[in-house]
């Protein structure tokens, strides 16, 4: 239990440290956080079901990208800014690091494994990313508004709407 | 020729003035809350003209007047063209009153006036002395009015438009993100034909309004650190604009402190960088004591970092350079005698964590995902690069501390 707390814990500051350094307005610190937090909490919950890594990594970056695209909706800012930060998690750090280590030390077949590793975590992220961003806009937004009954956001639909009593001014002379 | 605002003694203009409008209170009713412009050619002044703001972002050209013997040379229309532009950042209409003469009317209508509304006998009303023209009297008063978002330069737009692409670009933002802000802002100043191909560093534009030539624009834009802070708020304000609540002007202006935008503060930065290694570090499993000092060797490593930017090192350089610093002070760390029993590969992975392209390898993913093939190669090639660098870095320390100590405790 205390593991599971820690691993959240680990997982939300990392990415707002990461969210810092990436620049992101101080207002979406949290959101960012959150959205890191919930993809390694998915992949740890695959890993610690005997899960491969690389099956593991796709549903976290699963979530991270809905979530991102959810907030994106929700705060109307671009959607980078989560998915960056989110994904950093996931991201094989420590794949690369295993691969050199055991090709310095000379364990060839151990650093090949751990490198096909790495490369299939990096597929399923680009995977999991590619499948959710290609939902069009509109369907994602629809969704999203249809399942939450939020407003639509602004902006979009309301270009040129106060054109009416022109010329009001004028006509008293 | 030149325009000048009259902000002071504008009484003094008063004899032109009353060629277009010839009674004095009449003037007078809106001369004093009203702006007022002057055309100036060799030093005499030729024509004037007297804007008023109103309401909802309006305003009414209230007088326009040309010197006799100056008349029939366009001075009239280049000031009409002046003050439209002038008040297209604040106005969407400009209105312009005028008797019902023909030949002011067609001066208006040349200009690009189309009608309004009009006040029936008006003249008749308002005015103690009969007005003729042409030996016609003038009773009523026709309104007539021009949007102003329509006589905008498009090459103004077109480079309003890069300016916004080039900071998106240059701050980390996708490919669709940039030429959709470019259409976006074109497309709000009517600039109808818009093409536009952007890579991950450079940006083409060429548009047309379809009245004069196509203007054709290439801005090339350097690799260079990630705001996104700055592309959040380029978002928000492409968005301001495309609902028509800030003119070209104004957001140029925006857009240039949006581009000064300081990043988050070196030492911060560092600070950031230095709690991202402790924390992801014992997040893969290295123990509190590896992550306390995971978290001053990603200290240690962004002050280099910091450091390089400032010099414009190569990013290879870098990167190798950071492998290096990450091992070298993990292995020193494995040496401290006060530490007790830890393990390298813990402390390793938690700092390389602020070497690793994040947004480099998202944003390839995006572009390639939305088919922008070839941007997307290049900042995969860009991520996949920094990736080999960082192992360049670690792996030629780690052979080197392994040969040096004859590889027993590796």
């Amino acid at each position: 239990m205390i593991h599971l707390v820690m691993n959240a814990l680990c997982s939300f500051m990392g990415t707002v440290s990461f969210a810092v350094i990436f620049n992101v307005p101080k207002r979406y610190y949290v959101c960012c956080g959150l959205t890191g937090m919930a993809g390694w909490m998915t992949y740890y919950a695959f890993v610690s079901g005997h899960a491969s890594a690389a099956c593991a990594s796709f549903f976290g970056t699963l979530v991270v990208v809905l979530l991102s695209r959810a907030l994106t909706v929700l705060m109307k800012c671009p959607i980078t800014i989560f998915l960056v930060s989110g994904i950093i998690p996931l991201v094989p750090g420590a794949g690369v690091y295993y691969t050199v280590y055991y090709m310095v030390t000379n364990q060839l077949a151990e650093a090949s494994r751990r490198g096909m590793e790495s490369v299939k975590v990096a597929f399923a992220i680009v995977l999991g990313i590619v499948f959710v961003v290609s939902i069009p806009r509109d369907v994602f937004h629809g969704l999203f508004h249809s399942l939450f009954h939020f407003r639509r956001p602004e902006g979009k639909y309301s270009i040129y709407i106060n054109e009416r009593d022109e010329g009001d001014e004028n006509r008293k002379g | 020729m030149k325009i000048r605002q009259i902000t002071r003694d504008k009484d003094d203009y008063m004899d032109m003035l009353l060629m277009a409008d010839p009674q004095k209170d009449m003037v007078e009713r809106y001369l004093y809350q009203s702006e007022m412009f002057v055309l100036v050619n060799g030093g005499d002044v030729c024509s004037v003209c007297v804007v008023q703001l109103l309401k909802n972002r309006k305003c009414e050209l209230k007088n326009i007047a040309t010197r006799v013997q100056d008349r029939g040379k366009g001075y009239a229309a280049y000031l009409i063209h002046y003050i439209c532009e002038y008040y297209s950042d604040v106005c969407d209409t400009m209105y312009a009153g005028t008797g019902n003469g023909k030949k002011m009317i067609e001066f208006l209508e040349h200009n690009g006036f189309v009608n309004s509304h009009m006040a029936v006998n008006y003249y008749v009303d308002h005015y103690q002395e009969p007005i003729y023209e042409d030996g016609i009297r003038i009773t009523d008063k026709i309104f007539m009015k021009k949007q102003l978002d329509s006589v905008i330069d498009v090459k103004k737009v077109v480079d309003l438009a890069l300016e916004a692409g080039r900071i998106l670009l240059k701050n980390g933002a996708e490919i669709f993100r940039v030429d959709e802000t470019i259409t976006r802002i074109c497309r709000r100043f009517h600039v109808e034909y818009v093409d536009t191909f952007i890579l991950s560093h450079a940006i083409f534009v060429s548009a047309e309004n379809g009245m004069e030539e196509a203007y054709t624009k290439v801005k090339q834009v350097p690799l260079s650190s990630t705001h996104l802070g700055i592309v959040a708020e380029v978002n928000a304000l492409s968005r301001e604009i495309s609902a028509g609540k800030v003119g070209v002007e104004e957001a140029l202006r925006r857009l240039g402190k949006i581009d000064n935008m300081p990043p988050v503060r070196g030492y911060l930065q560092v600070l950031a960088a230095g709690i991202g290694s402790g924390f992801f570090g014992y997040m893969m499993g290295a123990a509190v004591t590896e992550s306390v000092i995971a978290f001053f060797i990603g200290c240690i490593l962004y002050l280099w970092v910091l450091k390089a930017k400032k010099h414009n090192i190569s990013k290879i350089i870098v990167n190798i350079i950071g492998g290096a610093i990450i091992t070298v002070l993990a292995i020193l760390a494995l040496h401290l005698p006060f530490l007790g029993n830890i393990k390298m590969d813990g402390m390793i992975i938690g700092s390389i964590m602020p070497l690793v392209p994040g947004l480099a390898f998202v944003n390839a993913i995006r572009d390639i995902a939305d088919s922008d093939f070839l941007s997307g190669t290049v900042r995969m090639i860009d991520a996949l690069l920094v990736f080999v660098c960082i192992s360049v870095g670690v792996g030629a320390t780690l052979s080197l501390y392994n040969s040096l100590i004859g590889g027993m405790v590796l």
